[in-house]
């Protein structure tokens, strides 16, 4: 855009708003000539997908205990008197740490609109149940769930006859969806998956809970249609990027990192982002709205694309995010040769598998570990971490001892979190202490010896937004956030819809997203 | 990439490979595009237009025979007003460059808050580059110069900068300014170029790289 105030140009499209979809947005407008107002009445990027500095965290936290943030409430921090955090920015806790399957839509228009280039994916390795023992004497475990044939064939942990049956499951999603294979399921589409595989496959309840753990849905009342296409989607996306894996998730906070890279193209595109600036009013004509931001800026836009962030009728999640002081190491192995090493692990702790005062969990909770890898926390292996006595006595009898022993204590030289866990479960009057409790559980299942210790605790519930988009005049309203553990690829289609509004008809579909790199790129560099 | 076999005999085999993220920062027309320009293509332009928004460029140098430096590079627009750009391209970078005009006395106070925004918001261990452009001009006429070498070089090192006086117009002390920096940063962090594929994390979303497995689970 031109040079002088933002109040003299009529804009194209102001955007208000940073979280995943208005950030699409901006990248999908990021090579139209039309001029865009960014704005974010938020200090910081993504919206309800951000990602938080420990700093960031607490003034979130703050914010929200004073003023009304829409989706978010009940958000507290528990800092346990144990040393081993590093400095605040050297963590980013994602809000919205969903993973994102191989054959997402998400990823092709990454790829298609070059945009990938600056994201670094890392690999989703296995799923997890976790098992309370038969007997109480004996430890907790964390099970791999198989979900290839190979796997099928070489666990260990189901029967021969179970084998059989998941391997028959595993052919029929595979085809779920051809003409033959639908008549098995039409009458299930909208009942339970439970049911389903009950009824059809006569699965016992251990095969049932792997198979509703795979589709990550939050209640454990996912639909046979939708089921069966999430589970189709995870068995298409294993192999797609690689060997080994079946989702990816983005660096230094997933979707929050996406959505940042989206604005980044935008920015590159000449929009002009405005952080700190909402919309305080506004008064629409015939064919222009009037706004005024809250930074006192007055701006006249032809169209205004907000996030709907009221409450919606879906029920509220409960989430628990928390540091810990121990590498998970067993989590992150890769499973087969060649793959790469992953850096996150989704464990299912299912309904039933905790018990809070006398209570057992109504609903599974799910968690999400992330290793160093993903840059949300410091890798604990420094050498600040392997001081020992003798190095100590090396300090003390350099030249200036008490300047290097005051760094060493300034930068906190004990430090150890290496790891951050994600927990996310459906709110219910308890479901705190049943985080608190999964959390436990899952720790004691990682290492019975020398159960990992927390450090930090974040914890909020989440209420699902509106689900459609709405066009009222000039101003049109994208769904909320949603609150789905996996990328729901539905969203894209406000987003394009969004997009076309803006660009109008004169503009090919197949266009939507397509762009050619700015720069020459020597693919060579990405290895 | 992930996905690709071993390399074979390529040269390089075990070499290092580090990447790194370098914001541009500083004031409008000190020269921040043109000092990039320099740098990435050996070229110059006199009369360069305002950068928009931001700029995505790379470079790779090679420190010495087995370590070579990619850096990503986010060239910031000056003019922008509304200090709302930065945070999303100083965000996990690794070094910074900030820029002043060695003519314009202003254009180094802005630098400093730059400095002090990128000490405070930044990566903690961000290596950060303090570059007075247009050292040519005061070449031809000394008494342009606005601000002293040795004032510019007291508050570099009190403030722990690197500390360069550049011409992009004469490519003086640029290289120099950009090979410092990649000394600076933490190499032994990063693995040999063509380490083990199993042993790294990153995944590669590279069309090509993506073909050889597609299929369902037994793809491989």
């Amino acid at each position: 855009m031109a040079m002088g105030s933002i109040g003299d140009t009529l804009w194209d499209v102001v955007i208000c708003g940073t979280g995943l979809q208005q950030s699409l947005l901006a990248l999908s407008l990021s090579r139209s000539s039309k001029n865009i107002l960014h704005i974010d009445p938020n200090d910081y990027y993504g919206g309800a997908e951000a990602a938080f500095s420990l700093q960031e965290t607490e003034s979130w936290v703050d914010r929200l205990a004073t003023e009304d943030k829409g989706l978010f409430r009940s958000a507290s921090i528990t800092k346990p008197d144990v040393a081993g955090l590093s400095f605040p920015r050297a963590y980013s806790l994602a809000l919205a740490p969903q993973l994102i399957h191989a054959r997402s839509e998400l990823l092709s228009q990454l790829v298609s609109s070059r945009a990938y280039r600056q994201v670094e994916f890392l690999a989703v390795g296995s799923f997890y149940i976790f098992k309370t023992p038969l007997d109480p004497e004996q430890q907790p475990s964390l099970v791999r769930i198989p979900s290839t044939r190979e796997d099928v064939f070489s666990t260990t942990a189901i029967s021969a006859k179970a084998k059989r049956g998941l391997m028959k499951f595993l052919k029929f999603v595979l085809d779920y969806d051809s003409p033959d294979q639908r008549d098995v399921w039409k009458y299930f589409a909208d009942k339970s998956l439970m049911d389903f595989l009950q009824e059809h496959f006569k699965m016992d309840a251990e095969l049932k809970t792997y198979i509703i753990t795979l589709t990550l849905s939050l209640d454990g009342r996912i639909s046979t249609e939708d089921g069966l296409f999430i589970i189709h989607r995870h068995l298409t996306s294993m192999g797609h990027f690689g060997p080994g894996f079946a989702a990816l998730y983005p660096k230094w906070g997933g979707i929050s990192e996406i959505a940042q890279v989206a604005c980044r193209a935008g920015a590159v595109g000449g929009a002009v982002y405005m952080l700190g600036a909402g919309i305080k009013s506004m008064a629409t004509a015939a064919d222009e709205i009037e706004l005024e931001l809250t930074s006192g800026d007055k701006v006249k836009t032809k169209l205004l694309v907000r996030g709907d962030d009221s409450v919606g009728d879906e029920p509220i999640i409960s989430r628990l995010v928390a540091v810990v002081g121990s590498p998970l190491k067993s989590l992150f192995e890769p499973t087969i040769e060649g793959a790469p090493t992953p850096c996150v692990a989704v464990v299912a702790l299912p309904a039933g598998s905790l018990t809070t005062s006398g209570e057992a969990n109504t609903y599974p909770v799910y968690v999400f570990a992330h290793s160093s890898g993903t840059g949300e926390c410091p890798n604990g292996q420094t050498s600040a971490l392997t001081i020992t006595t003798s190095d100590i006595l090396i300090v003390l009898s350099s030249i200036k001892p008490f300047c290097i022993i005051h760094n060493m204590l300034g930068a906190k030289a004990n430090w150890k979190s290496i790891g951050v866990i994600y927990l996310s479960t459906m709110a219910t009057s308890n479901s705190k202490e049943i985080l608190s409790r999964a959390l436990e559980s899952f720790l004691s299942a990682v290492d019975h010896n020398q159960v990992p210790q927390c450090l930090y605790q974040l914890y909020y519930e989440q209420a699902a937004g509106v689900k459609q988009s709405r066009l009222d005049g000039l101003t049109l309203d994208l769904p909320g956030p949603s609150l789905s553990l996996s990328m729901d690829d539905s969203l894209l289609q406000h987003v394009r819809e969004a997009w076309k509004k803006v660009v109008g008809d004169t503009v090919d579909d197949a266009e939507y997203m397509v762009f050619t790199d700015r720069e020459p790129v020597d693919d060579d560099d990405y290895e | 990439m992930a996905t690709r076999g071993p390399p074979g005999a390529r040269p390089g085999m075990g070499n290092r490979f580090a990447q790194f993220k370098l914001v541009l920062l500083g004031e409008s027309a000190v020269g921040k595009s043109s000092i990039v320009l320099r740098f990435v293509k050996d070229q110059f332009d006199s009369y360069r237009e305002s950068t928009i928004g931001a700029a995505f460029l790379t470079q790779t140098i090679a420190l010495d025979e087995n370590t070579t430096v990619k850096f990503e590079i986010w060239d910031t627009a000056g003019q922008e007003r509304y200090k709302s750009l930065a945070p999303m391209y100083y965000r996990n970078a690794n070094c910074a460059v900030v820029v002043y005009d060695i003519t314009q006395a202003a254009s180094l106070d802005k630098a400093k808050s730059w400095v002090k925004e990128l000490q405070r918001q930044a990566n903690e261990n961000i290596i950060i580059a303090l570059a007075g452009n247009k050292l040519d001009l005061v070449q031809e006429q000394p008494d342009k110069r606005a601000i002293q070498t040795a004032d510019a070089q007291a508050y570099a090192k009190e403030a722990g900068l690197l500390f360069f006086e550049t011409s992009a117009k004469t490519a003086e002390n640029v290289q120099n300014l950009f090979t410092e920096i990649a000394k600076k940063l933490p190499l032994d962090q990063v693995g040999p170029r063509h380490a083990r594929p199993g042993q790294r994390p990153g995944v590669s979303l590279a069309p090509e790289g993506a073909n050889t497995q597609v299929g369902g689970p037994c793809a491989c």
